[in-house]
């Protein structure tokens, strides 16, 4: 049997009085696209939070692929392989686009801060083959013309692109995007889902929050859906389609919808 | 006894007048949630305002008084409203605390040209006779300050809790973004701010200066210990304040009694480094606070000003090769030495720069590291023989043991905490070169310094030292630029933008800002060293806080994060005052004037507006495709 990639046991946050994530399991099995869905204010981003241990859970334990995540700091998780990005698109402002790629490599970076200041061979090597490695996965998301511009100059759906490769660039075994559709049209979110599974055809586990209906069914593997911090139900995409708890929690709120 | 007792009005009176300086530091940073450095200039302002109307037109008291406190606070509100106010609402809070420090700088100039550099002082309000208690003598001047500091509070405490202005002052503090969908206009909420602040110290600048003699300068220890007051009391809370500031007083004062005058500052700053690490909110925290750690939307976007590859490497071999002939060609006496001071100031600036413009900490402190080099090699090659080279060395090291110690010491301070931690480090720092006379020869300086030799080579003129400094600036240059254009530069600017984001791509923040303080401390440590080789001299008003505050003045002007920048930067105010002795002057305001102009209109500095200019220059290649495109 595999290591899952991430497993939480009973988690709940209590923000202020308010439960925001109330008493979730559950467990993803790696070399699958996995996502998270719910209608607003359902905890999904909460959840995503507590896990990269943005904010401590109120009680419950995440592990990732059986490493318990307690007093872990965000970087350790990131040097776990677990890479994950944000709600809003956080590119690095004041630097260029390839900057903000090469800048996912960082913990492959093996050459060391003296080593760079000497202009050592191996340190110039190195950066070559990033660099080389940056640019190949910026062409792969047609960006190859906005390679030396400031990311913040950059479309907002763009900016996702650059924040989805950006996290590529740390060869994560897990990667957890919010929301990456978006800001993005329907011929781009079409192409993301093709990019999101040749990525985990490559190896990498994947796991998205997302409001985007038609990405979800064509890329997950495993849908689970929260609504009110619960988790209301799992399984494959086509039966969440038809989960009757699940059409109830989406057409009970005024701008909820579900497909 | 009673000697204690008269030690305690001693305290309270001293007490009384940083309680006033840490009033105006509350106001303004509960609306603005800015630390105001400029806060002591207004007090300045006000002193001698007074003394002028007082002293020179002979006028009463009263008018006098009404008189200075209206001009000094109407002056304010000119300077705030057109560089405060902008500050506020479009710069990062960090840039806008060192927009203050350029504003406190603006002001003790305008104050040396106008009223020069001698000490003034006042008579006191009822005469000169003090109130007898028993044994126990009053200032009659404590009286009056005691009693309209009082009424002022109390005045605030009014305006801000019963006044529907108070209220809408108290949202601006809350939530900028919500009071301003509350229709509240930000801006002049902020200037009102900034004048009742100016006001605030105007009027203790009048009440104070009967009691102790104010010049141009004094603006900075009225900035620095209400600075410590309103720290120790708690940002933003007027009875901390309050409390704060007595505190510090009384302590000073005893201090001052049983230890020694000399090191009164000293422990004062103890007490707020103590306060600092243990308590960082102060003893009397006022409620949640915005967070400053957490990046403002919009606030810090920064344009990308680079070269290109080969067009850089043209730049600086030009310049290198400009750099090397500059002191075969004929000029003024003096002139040479200056570029020695530029150099050695450059190699400390470009530390900062790795801090500041990389990784995006303020240091306000920055003179301190340069005053622990400059002293340790200067004493180790002095008083005990040491060869020159190996002094260095052992400067630069314990240097770099002082960042380690400060960083573990402020590993929790965030935001503008680190920057006024680095701060008190500084006036530490300075306070001890000041008082450990056996060691530092104290205030006169230690003198008989050798000059820098390696392997028997002697850089005994300024000539030698040229090209040595030269020599290191350029070797530091490039490896920085290894070390900033490879892994380690992303991880700062990283940093810098976004520690969220960086730390979920697995960069250690607090290691990272440690590593680039460490750099940073390095490079101070070595210019400083150098100064004291180079003068034969060190004293602490070379390497004080004002000192600090030029040097980020220097890396602002010249363009941050560009390592070239900072060079144009020390470069103009260096040369500057020198070329043009009669506007020497000028030099603290226009230092000052420029601190504060570039950073809201020109934030990519000398060498980036070049950059800009050169890239705009089309290249040999885009120009023939260009042709190539038009047939």
């Amino acid at each position: 049997m595999t290591v899952s990639a991430l497993e939480c046991r009973s988690v709940s946050k209590i923000f202020g009085g308010v439960l925001a994530v109330d008493d979730v399991s559950l467990t993803v099995p790696s070399g699958s696209v996995s996502a998270l869905i719910g209608p607003n204010g359902a905890g999904k981003t909460t959840l995503f939070n507590v896990t990269t241990n943005l904010f401590a859970p109120t009680s419950g334990e995440v592990s990732f692929f059986g490493k318990n995540v307690a007093g872990l700091s965000s970087h350790h998780i990131a040097a776990l392989g677990v890479i994950r990005t944000f709600q809003t698109a956080r590119v690095f402002p004041g630097m260029t686009t390839i900057e903000n790629i090469l800048s996912g490599a960082h913990l492959h970076v093996r050459t060391s801060v003296a080593s760079q200041m000497l202009w050592s061979r191996t340190a110039r090597q190195e950066e070559r083959c990033l660099t080389e490695k940056a640019d190949a996965v910026l062409d792969m998301i047609g960006l190859g013309h906005a390679r030396d511009v400031a990311a913040t100059d950059l479309p907002i759906g763009a900016q996702k692109l650059v924040e989805v490769v950006r996290a590529l660039m740390a060869k994560p075994k897990l990667l957890l995007l919010d929301e990456p559709a978006a800001g993005l049209n329907d011929r781009e979110t079409a192409e993301l889902a093709v990019f999101l599974r040749a990525i985990c055809d490559a190896g990498t586990s994947i796991i998205v929050v997302e409001h985007n209906m038609s990405l979800v069914m064509e890329v997950a593997d495993l849908v689970f859906v929260l609504d009110a911090g619960r988790l209301i139900a799992s399984g494959a995409p086509q039966d969440i389609q038809r989960d009757p708890k699940v059409i109830e929690a989406y057409l009970s709120r005024p701008e909820g919808q579900i497909a | 006894m009673t000697s204690i007792l008269q030690i305690v009005v001693g305290g309270l009176l001293q007490g009384g007048v940083f309680a006033i300086a840490a009033l105006g530091f509350s106001l303004v940073f509960r609306v603005t949630n800015v630390v105001n450095l400029s806060q002591g200039a207004f007090c300045v302002l006000g002193a001698m305002g007074m003394y002028y109307f007082q002293v020179n037109f002979g006028w009463p008291i009263l008018p006098a008084s009404i008189a200075a406190v209206v001009c000094a606070t109407t002056f304010c509100l000119l300077v705030g409203a057109f560089t405060f106010v902008p500050a506020v609402s479009r710069l990062p809070s960090s840039s806008a605390l060192v927009l203050t420090a350029g504003l406190l700088t603006f002001f003790t100039g305008i104050t040396l040209v106008v009223w020069g550099n001698q000490p003034y002082a006042l008579p006191p309000f009822s005469g000169e006779a003090p109130l007898v208690i028993g044994t126990l003598r009053i200032p009659s001047q404590g009286i009056w300050l005691a009693a309209i500091s009082t009424a002022m509070i109390l005045g605030l405490w009014l305006l801000l809790q019963k006044t529907t202005l108070g209220r809408a002052l108290r949202a601006c503090a809350e939530n900028p973004a919500a009071a301003r969908l509350m229709g509240i206009d930000l801006r002049a909420m902020i200037l009102l701010s900034f004048g009742l602040a100016a006001m605030i110290g105007a009027i203790g600048g009048v009440l104070v200066a009967p009691v102790m003699s104010l010049q141009f300068d004094s603006g900075q220890f009225f900035t620095i210990s209400g600075f410590i007051a309103v720290a120790i009391g708690g940002m933003g809370s007027f009875a901390g304040s309050i409390v704060g500031g007595i505190l510090l007083g009384v302590a000073e004062q005893f201090a001052a009694y049983y230890v020694s005058s000399l090191f009164a500052n000293t422990l004062a700053l103890l007490l707020l480094l103590g306060v600092l690490v243990l308590r960082p909110a102060g003893l009397f925290p006022s409620g949640p606070q915005r967070r400053s750690d957490v990046r403002d939307e919009g606030r810090i976007h920064r344009a990308v000003v680079r070269l290109p590859a080969r067009r850089g490497l043209a730049f600086a071999v030009i310049l290198l090769g400009v750099l090397a002939v500059v002191p075969a060609l004929p000029m003024p006496s003096g002139l040479l030495e200056s570029l020695v001071i530029s150099l050695i100031l450059y190699i400390a600036v470009l530390g900062l720069d790795v801090l500041m413009g990389y990784a995006g900490q303020v240091s306000l402190g920055h003179a301190g590291f340069m005053a622990v080099g400059g002293y340790c090699a200067a004493i180790l090659a002095t008083s005990y023989g040491w060869p020159p080279f190996a002094a260095v060395v052992a400067a630069v090291i314990l240097s770099v043991l002082c960042a380690l110690l400060l960083a573990l010491a402020t590993g929790r301070l965030r935001g503008h905490y680190l920057a006024l931690a680095t701060l008190t480090f500084g006036l530490l720092i300075d306070s001890l070169a000041v008082g450990l006379v056996d060691l530092t020869g104290g205030p006169s300086g230690l003198v008989g310094v050798p000059a820098f030799e390696v392997a028997g080579f002697s850089f005994n003129t300024p000539m030698r030292m040229y090209y040595l400094t030269l020599a290191l600036a350029a070797i530091l240059v490039l490896g920085l630029e290894g070390g900033m254009r490879l892994g380690f530069g992303r991880a700062l600017k990283a940093v810098r933008s976004d520690q969220l984001a960086a730390a979920a791509l697995g960069v250690n923040v607090s290691r990272v800002k440690i590593a680039a303080l460490c750099i940073a401390a390095a490079l101070a440590s070595l210019s400083g060293s150098l100064y004291a080789f180079s003068f034969h001299f060190l004293s602490p008003e070379m390497v004080e806080t004002t000192r600090s505050f030029e040097m980020i003045a220097m890396l602002v002007l010249g363009g941050e994060g560009t390592l070239i920048g900072g060079l144009f930067g020390s470069l103009a105010l260096t040369l500057l005052p020198t070329l043009v002795q009669d506007l020497a002057v000028f030099k603290t305001a226009v230092e000052g004037a420029l601190l504060v102009v570039i950073f809201l209109f020109m934030p990519e500095g000398i060498f980036g507006r070049l950059v800009i200019w050169l890239n705009k220059i089309p290249s040999h290649g885009t120009a023939i495709a260009y042709a190539k495109a038009k047939l």
